[in-house]
């Protein structure tokens, strides 16, 4: 089974290097934003700068996963729809989404960092956090791509659903990273990053039991 | 009408009917609104004007104003002067020896009682101070057990709240109606995706647009609800915004069902996000007050419903509101459900 969702990843990279520039635009535009908020607020720091961090990093990872299922034409859709089975598929995409969204978030990172010229204050947990987070992102991102790929506003749709679908999600990352940027302190901070792993994983299972029921058409 | 299948709704009907009664009807027990003078010292005199709420004092029997210590002592009032029915002149000796029981100011309950009205009682009305006049020898303390209570119909009386208490029939109800209603459509959302009939389809859909409904007047009563104890109606309570946040998820469920035009996919996809949706939903409640204090009952040091919110007369309107709201939605996704299937079928004629 492995060797097959290797084998999408593969096919789905060859594809992703074929068309390199929507990729490359989606990057492009987490540069400008980012540009574009430091120099409205000119100064930024302390929870500004995180829930700046998230907000721009979600909306990044909507723009780069939400057509990751509608994106593919009618005939692309039918090929992958009789060579593949739907979870492996579903696996190969979060994986590769998971790649794109977590480089995008190490760039964003590193344009932070050069913006308000401040390291990160506790990089451990900022990336446990970040991890967890871009994974819970992913996952809700990539099935509710795969819901609305079969309406006609795509792009619209994803929004709207995951929006508050994502909410707790966020919620408990920006909790975590305040922490981690030694905003305040808190004493549950393995409990919560347990609770995010619970949440991830309980996404992840649900979205593998819906995926074939989605797929289906 | 065949009462034999139909019984709940006249069951919901009835309900509804008596916790609209009830809820208005019965009264809220008398309590004390506020004192004068709530600064006290030590071996000295102390007499304050105490204004209570929903009493009868001119008509009371046997009326005496307490201290209330918090070791569970008495002083009482040696003379009491009724003004009208809801404000009463309280004098009070404080003995010289109270400062024993405690190092710190104390702050005592004050508490009337009376053989007609049963006993009321304010906390942390009272902030006893050390004084110097040691002029007033030792003086008998009363025991709890002279009180005088009695036992009636009414909903607890409690500050801030007042009357708004009776929100909680409507507010909290429909909230908790409009949970078991998704609780419902869930259930015929896993059906569909068991056995494929677009019935369950539409049983599940009808009965979210009901919870839908019901959670826009939950949240508006919610918000009235606000602006008379909070001061507005939209505060940045978690819990309010976890109404909203739920309400946004569901306008996203009606969005999807618009946007797809195929039946079979619409169908099979708005009841697989039915599913996602509900155990995010879920998420939710069980992270959100975790994060953060709320205003609410239950959270951030607040007293929950369980404790004395929720005594046992207003328990026996509370969860029969309950019953009939989820009742009448069930009722009105029901009716849905038929326009639904009439709709379908006049669609399939022409």
């Amino acid at each position: 089974m492995l060797g097959r969702v290797f084998n999408i990843i593969k096919k789905e990279v060859s594809l992703e290097l074929r068309e390199r520039y929507t990729f490359f635009s989606s990057l492009l535009y987490l540069v400008a934003i980012t540009f574009v908020v430091f120099k409205i607020f000119d100064k930024l720091e302390g929870p500004t700068k995180i829930a700046l961090f998230w907000i721009l990093l979600l909306f990044t990872a909507i723009n780069m996963i939400g057509i990751s299922f509608g994106y593919q034409t009618q005939k692309r859709k039918l090929t992958y729809y009789q060579m593949y089975d739907p979870q492996e598929l579903m696996l190969a995409k979060m994986l590769f989404n998971y790649s794109k969204v977590f480089v995008a978030g190490l760039i964003m990172m590193l344009l932070m960092y050069i913006f308000s010229n401040e390291a990160l204050k506790d990089p451990i947990l900022f990336f446990k956090v970040y991890l967890l987070v871009v994974l819970g992102i992913v996952i809700v991102l990539s099935l509710i791509s795969a819901i609305s790929s079969y309406s006609q506003n795509q792009s619209t749709l994803v929004a709207v659903l995951s929006l508050p679908l994502l909410i707790p999600i966020l919620l408990i990352g920006m909790r975590l990273s305040l922490v981690s940027e030694r905003m305040f302190s808190d004493s549950g901070v393995s409990s919560y990053l347990l609770m995010l792993l619970g949440i991830d994983v309980l996404l992840l299972s649900l979205t593998f039991i819906f995926v074939p029921i989605v797929w289906k058409s | 009408m065949n009462l034999k299948s139909n019984w709940w709704k006249l069951l919901g009907v009835i309900l509804t009917i008596y916790v609209l009664i009830a809820g208005f009807k019965i009264p809220l027990q008398p309590g004390i609104l506020e004192l004068s003078q709530s600064n006290a010292v030590i071996g000295e005199e102390y007499s304050t004007e105490i204004t209570t709420y929903n009493t009868f004092l001119k008509s009371a029997e046997d009326l005496n104003v307490w201290i209330w210590l918090p070791n569970d002592k008495l002083i009482k009032a040696y003379s009491t002067n009724v003004i009208n029915e809801t404000k009463v002149e309280a004098n009070f000796k404080l003995p010289s020896d109270i400062k024993k029981q405690s190092k710190k100011a104390l702050s005592a309950k004050i508490l009337i009682d009376s053989k007609t009205e049963g006993h009321y009682f304010m906390r942390q009305a009272v902030f006893i101070k050390e004084g110097k006049s040691q002029s007033i020898p030792y003086k008998d303390y009363y025991e709890i057990d002279v009180i005088k209570t009695k036992t009636r119909l009414a909903f607890p009386f409690q500050h801030i709240l007042y009357e708004t208490n009776r929100n909680t029939f409507f507010h909290v109800a429909i909230w908790m109606s409009m949970f078991a209603l998704l609780l419902v459509s869930c259930y015929y959302s896993l059906r569909y995706l068991i056995n494929p009939l677009h019935d369950y389809d539409k049983r599940s859909s009808s009965l979210t647009t009901v919870a839908i409904v019901f959670g826009v007047a939950g949240l508006l009563t919610g918000s009235m609800w606000a602006k008379y104890t909070w001061g507005a109606f939209w505060t940045s309570d978690v819990k309010l915004n976890m109404t909203a946040i739920s309400l946004l998820i569901y306008l996203g469920y009606w969005i999807l069902r618009g946007s797809v035009s195929d039946i079979d996919s619409r169908a099979r996809l708005s009841s697989v996000f039915n599913l996602f949706a509900f155990v995010c939903l879920m998420i939710l409640v069980m992270v959100i007050p975790r994060l953060t204090d709320s205003l609410h009952p239950g959270n951030g040091g607040n007293p929950a419903f369980s404790t004395y919110d929720l005594d046992n007369t207003m328990r026996i309107v509370f969860y029969p509101a309950i019953i009939a709201y989820f009742l009448i939605g069930l009722w009105i996704a029901q009716l849905n459900y038929r326009y639904l299937k009439v709709k379908d079928y006049l669609d399939f004629e022409q």
